[in-house]
């Protein structure tokens, strides 16, 4: 390494800009460094604790970021599909981490193919279940079995789109989702959704925690 | 090789390594873009080899920095009247340029990326509005963080200017080193920004590189500041900046192929800055400038590691 001196000691600014005053506070002394118990208790860090609460923010920020990436999140339910289970305007919990989709979660998921936001349904069968839908008794059946479904808003008609997908084996690691107000809900029936890979689903709905007259477990 | 060239190596073999392992983790990126993404649906294709391979990589790349950092020489850094270490005249040297140069480079290209999100974010709210009052369903942004990133982008070119004139004539006490905190801050609102523009992107593979580069460049602004607030973690510093260095190569693979210019020129301005500390920052930990022509003895033992600040 090259050796240089400081023509001017370690002063930062000219005596204009700073003045001499400021010179001389910074101004590095020659000779031994004092004593570790001789040090002064008179801050030499002006904003040092400005620095240390944005230090604060800057990682709180960072944390949340993380947390709401690889962990949990918060979504804002737009739309009357879930109704009423879920409502427009409702702020979710979201649970994504290490989650596997499991029969009767509420779900958020992003079907590109439809849409790049994501919407929220619930799990009507995983993988290797057979779906059969029948609008004739409005009743949805899984492995033969018609479901007991009593979040559902009200009976189902056939949608505007014709019946859609409506018998169907899930292949493995994909999902069938239906909303719960099943007479305004785009899901799994909708030709443009269809069923959905697991790889599709950001988390699992876990608790409805805003407007407060709505809070509740999913 | 004699002491002195022995010296020099050691003192860049910080920035060897970060080139090196950005170099690989960039490489197995775009194999990554090439290989583990199904055509069509974009999903990732689960234990794809180019993933693995790119997760090993940056892992082993934290762990060889972290045994840098372990096995750094610290020097005690000149004490001021008032006892505290000068932490923030690690970066000087008055005989070399690279590293203003590098730091002067990088805030220009804040302002560059500052000069392209302005732009967009105001394309992006006029849709928007335009939207709203045909009262079509609205895009998915309505322009307002990308504003913001680009007014961060401007606050960074200022910090980054600072830290540059503060590698040829240091500011005064506490202050210079400050102005690293800029880019830091600004890095809050791109974090924002990129992870709302992603929120609702179930392939983690498709944005998680590109928000640890930005958090990585974060933490490492914000420690660059503290080397002027008696909070110095000198070796800390070295590790985030070798991290910043090699997660901005990597996450520039895909910003480029996303074509997303402003993103590629943040993430150019950080790899910048942490390549400039990384070339001045070890060097003077190892063998200090002289003060008014007095070199500065280093200190041996654990007497000599003055991680913390010794203002208390």
């Amino acid at each position: 390494m090259e050796n240089w001196e400081v023509e001017q000691g370690f002063d930062g600014g000219t005596p204009s800009e700073e003045g001499a005053a400021g010179q001389e506070r910074d101004r590095i002394p020659e000779g031994p460094a004092p004593e570790p118990g001789a040090q002064s208790r008179e801050a030499p860090f002006p904003g040092r604790e400005l620095y240390l609460n944005v230090r604060v923010l800057v990682v709180m920020m960072t944390a949340f970021v993380m947390l709401f990436t690889f962990v949990a999140r918060i979504i804002v339910v737009s739309g009357p599909s879930m109704e009423n289970t879920l409502w427009g305007g409702d702020l979710i919990l979201v649970w994504s981490l290490g989650y596997t989709p499991e029969q009767g979660d509420v779900v958020v998921l992003t079907q590109e193919s439809y849409q790049e936001d994501s919407i929220v349904k619930r799990v009507i069968a995983t993988g290797g279940q057979q779906v059969d839908i029948d609008y004739n008794s409005g009743s949805v059946k899984v492995d033969g079995t018609a479901l007991e479904e009593p979040y559902i808003k009200e009976q189902m008609l056939v949608p505007g789109y014709g019946e859609g997908i409506n018998h169907v084996i899930v292949p493995e690691g994909c999902i069938f989702v239906m909303g719960d107000n099943r007479n305004h809900s785009a899901d799994s029936r909708y030709p443009s959704i269809g069923i959905v890979d697991n790889r599709c689903v950001i988390g699992r709905g876990m608790l409805v925690l805003f407007p407060l007259t709505h809070w509740k477990g999913l | 090789m004699d002491v002195k060239r022995k010296q020099k190596f050691g003192g860049r073999s910080w920035l060897i390594c970060a080139l090196a392992a950005g170099l690989c983790a960039a490489a197995l990126r775009k194999w990554q873009l090439a290989s583990a993404f199904e055509a069509g649906t974009g999903l990732s294709v689960p234990w794809a080899p180019a993933s693995v391979i790119l997760t090993c990589v940056l892992v082993m790349s934290g762990a060889w920095f972290i045994i840098l950092a372990m096995y750094q020489p610290l020097s005690r850094r000149p004490n001021t009247a008032g006892g505290a270490q000068r932490w923030d005249l690690a970066f000087l040297d008055a005989g070399d340029a690279v590293y203003p140069v590098l730091v002067v480079a990088s805030s220009f290209l804040a302002v560059a990326a500052s000069v392209a999100l302005f732009p967009l974010g105001l394309r992006q709210w006029q849709e928007y509005q335009t939207a709203v009052a045909a009262e079509l369903q609205p895009p998915s942004t309505n322009g307002v963080l990308t504003i913001a990133t680009a007014a961060g982008a401007l606050a960074a070119f200022l910090g980054l200017l600072q830290m540059g004139r503060d590698g040829l004539r240091p500011g005064r006490r506490g202050r210079g080193g400050y102005a690293a905190a800029l880019p830091g801050v600004a890095g809050c609102v791109w974090l924002m920004e990129s992870f709302r523009a992603h929120a609702a992107n179930p392939v983690l593979w498709d944005y998680v590189p590109l928000l640890l580069a930005i958090v990585c460049g974060m933490l490492f602004f914000m420690d660059f500041a503290g080397m002027s607030a008696g909070t110095s973690k000198p070796r800390r510093l070295l590790w985030m900046a070798a991290m910043t260095l090699v997660l901005s190569i990597q996450a520039m693979v895909s910003a480029a192929a996303e074509r997303t210019w402003g993103d590629v020129l943040l993430l150019s301005a950080q790899l910048l800055a942490a390549a400039a500390v990384l070339w001045r920052l070890p060097p003077n930990l190892e063998n200090p400038p002289p003060i008014n022509g007095t070199p500065i003895p280093p200190v041996q033992g654990e007497a000599s590691i003055q991680e913390e600040s010794t203002y208390e």
